[in-house]
């Protein structure tokens, strides 16, 4: 049966040779288009994964608290927000970050310690919270709160989701085009099916010719869709490098996931017309 | 071979068959006749299980055909040999091919398909065409390969729609002749037909179908 089934199934390839290459180019384009979205997908993971990151906001507090009220109040402040971790940054390093990054201010640094307001860092992964100390008589400013990393990670994400999406779409182009292609193949071979079971064919005798005929395209869709996406990949690999990013792969599992879309989505689609086709010439 | 019990076949609430009982044993030729529209490839159909009955019971090979779960369609009609009146031919395949196939869907190995195939074409006179595609033949041509392929696989009961609607007196005797050898060797034959020279040629038991019911059953001549 297995040789039948390739001997009829090749020949029904080599009737519609021509359609069958370009069947075959049609699905093999989705496929590697959705295996470079999700290899793109893979390759905004870190950077979609830095949008939960914690980030710094520094809090200046009032010159007038004197150490004890400081510690006070951080110690207050750490039991009202326990997912805060809040440092108090010594005054040498004050001094010290404030003489790197503005050098401009030597005469207020120089000025003593007096003049300088106590700097006080919150690490915490909702920087916007930190508005809430804005107003306290305690506190003389609170520092920006939008993280440029978590921004960063938030774009990535959206970007990766969009990218899934666009994945899935395509995925289903591919299944769509498959089982039309399948539905017609059956089509054009109605009569020859209704005299094969006719003349007692048994329905694997029917079914296995088709599914080889539709398998061996499928194949080659998803090796073409594969070095499709290898060669895409790698240019945006090099774009991507070039830009002092790191570079994209495409990823075993997902060059997988394309060689399996390729051969298994039109012998699904076969599969599931060809029962249908069944049924119906049953029930008539 | 054959039982049918008050069976019955409407399409759309037309009447097509009324309660009709038959019983056909194993190994008679039997022949069903009457006018165009009376039931007759309908009956046909209805043996081998191409239509569904609207009541009644049919029992072809010792089983009944509207209770035969789908599996064991296949079996059943490999039992079968049917001459369809518009010969259902495989298109895409060559006279030899088209034998052949039936034959390999049967289990017949390669060689010994070809040499079957070959022993029929002959002997309908149709071995020097074995190459042809059906398109490439006359409809007596395509009648023939569809008989060659109905008798090939030597069925336990042949059915057959109008066999010599396409052919010319002396190949619709040799097809009688074949019909009787296969019947003689002990397969049930059932030939619709409403050609009156071939009921004549040959006395058989004889059905005559009207309106849907079966007015006639005897010798023919009466």
């Amino acid at each position: 049966m297995i040789r039948h089934a390739l001997a009829e199934g090749w020949l029904l390839l080599r009737q519609r040779g021509a359609v069958s290459v370009v069947l075959a180019l049609a699905l093999a384009v989705p496929i590697s288009l959705a295996g470079v979205g999700l290899s793109l997908h893979r390759w905004l993971g870190p950077v979609a994964a830095m949008s939960g990151q914690a980030s710094v906001v520094a809090v200046l507090l009032h010159p007038r608290l004197d150490g004890e009220q400081r510690s006070n109040w951080i110690s207050e402040e750490a039991k009202a927000h326990p997912e805060w971790v809040i440092t108090e940054i010594s005054r040498e390093d004050l001094v010290e970050r404030l003489e790197r990054w503005f050098p401009y201010l030597e005469e207020l640094v120089a000025g003593g310690d007096a003049s300088l307001p106590p700097l006080v860092e919150i690490e915490t992964t909702e920087p916007a919270g930190v508005a809430v100390l804005e107003g306290r008589s305690e506190v003389l400013a609170v520092g920006p709160r939008s993280s440029v990393q978590q921004l960063l990670g938030r774009v990535a994400r959206g970007l990766a989701w969009v990218l899934a999406a666009m994945s899935g779409v395509l995925l289903t182009a591919a299944v769509l085009l498959a089982s039309v292609w399948v539905h017609l193949e059956l089509f054009r071979h109605a009569d020859e099916i209704s005299i094969m079971r006719l003349v007692g064919a048994t329905e694997p005798t029917i079914r296995g010719p088709f599914l080889v005929a539709v398998a061996i395209p499928g194949a080659v869709a998803g090796g073409l869709s594969i070095v499709g996406s290898i060669v895409t990949v790698a240019g945006l690999s090099r774009l991507s490098t070039t830009l002092g990013l790191p570079a994209v792969t495409s990823g075993f599992e997902i060059l997988a996931l394309q060689a399996g879309a390729g051969l298994l989505l039109p012998l699904a689609a076969a599969a599931i017309t060809l029962a249908r086709h069944a049924a119906d010439e049953f029930e008539g | 071979m054959i039982r049918l019990r008050n069976l019955s076949k409407d399409y759309e609430r037309r009447k097509i068959l009324r309660g009709i009982d038959l019983q056909v044993d194993a190994g008679e030729f039997v022949f069903l006749t009457g006018p165009s529209g009376a039931g007759k490839t309908t009956l046909l159909r209805l043996l081998y299980a191409a239509e569904s009955p609207s009541a009644g019971e049919v029992w072809v090979a010792g089983r009944r055909l509207d209770e035969l779960p789908r599996a064991q369609l296949p079996l059943l009609r490999r039992k079968i040999g049917v001459i369809f009146q518009d010969f259902k031919l495989l298109r895409r395949k060559n006279v030899l091919e088209n034998i052949t196939f039936a034959l390999r869907i049967h289990g017949v190995a390669p060689r010994e398909a070809q040499r079957r195939a070959l022993q029929v074409l002959k002997r309908l006179g149709l071995h020097h065409r074995q190459t042809a595609l059906p398109d490439a033949l006359s409809g007596g041509e395509q009648q023939r390969v569809a008989i060659a392929r109905a008798l090939a696989y030597q069925p336990r009961l042949i059915l057959a729609d109008e066999p010599t609607g396409n052919l010319d007196a002396d190949l619709a005797s040799e097809l009688l002749s074949l019909l009787c050898d296969i019947n003689y060797q002990g397969a049930t034959v059932l030939v619709a037909t409403h050609d009156h020279a071939l009921l004549e040629s040959l006395p058989a038991r004889t059905l005559v179908l009207h309106h849907g019911q079966i007015h006639y059953d005897g010798m023919w001549p009466p």
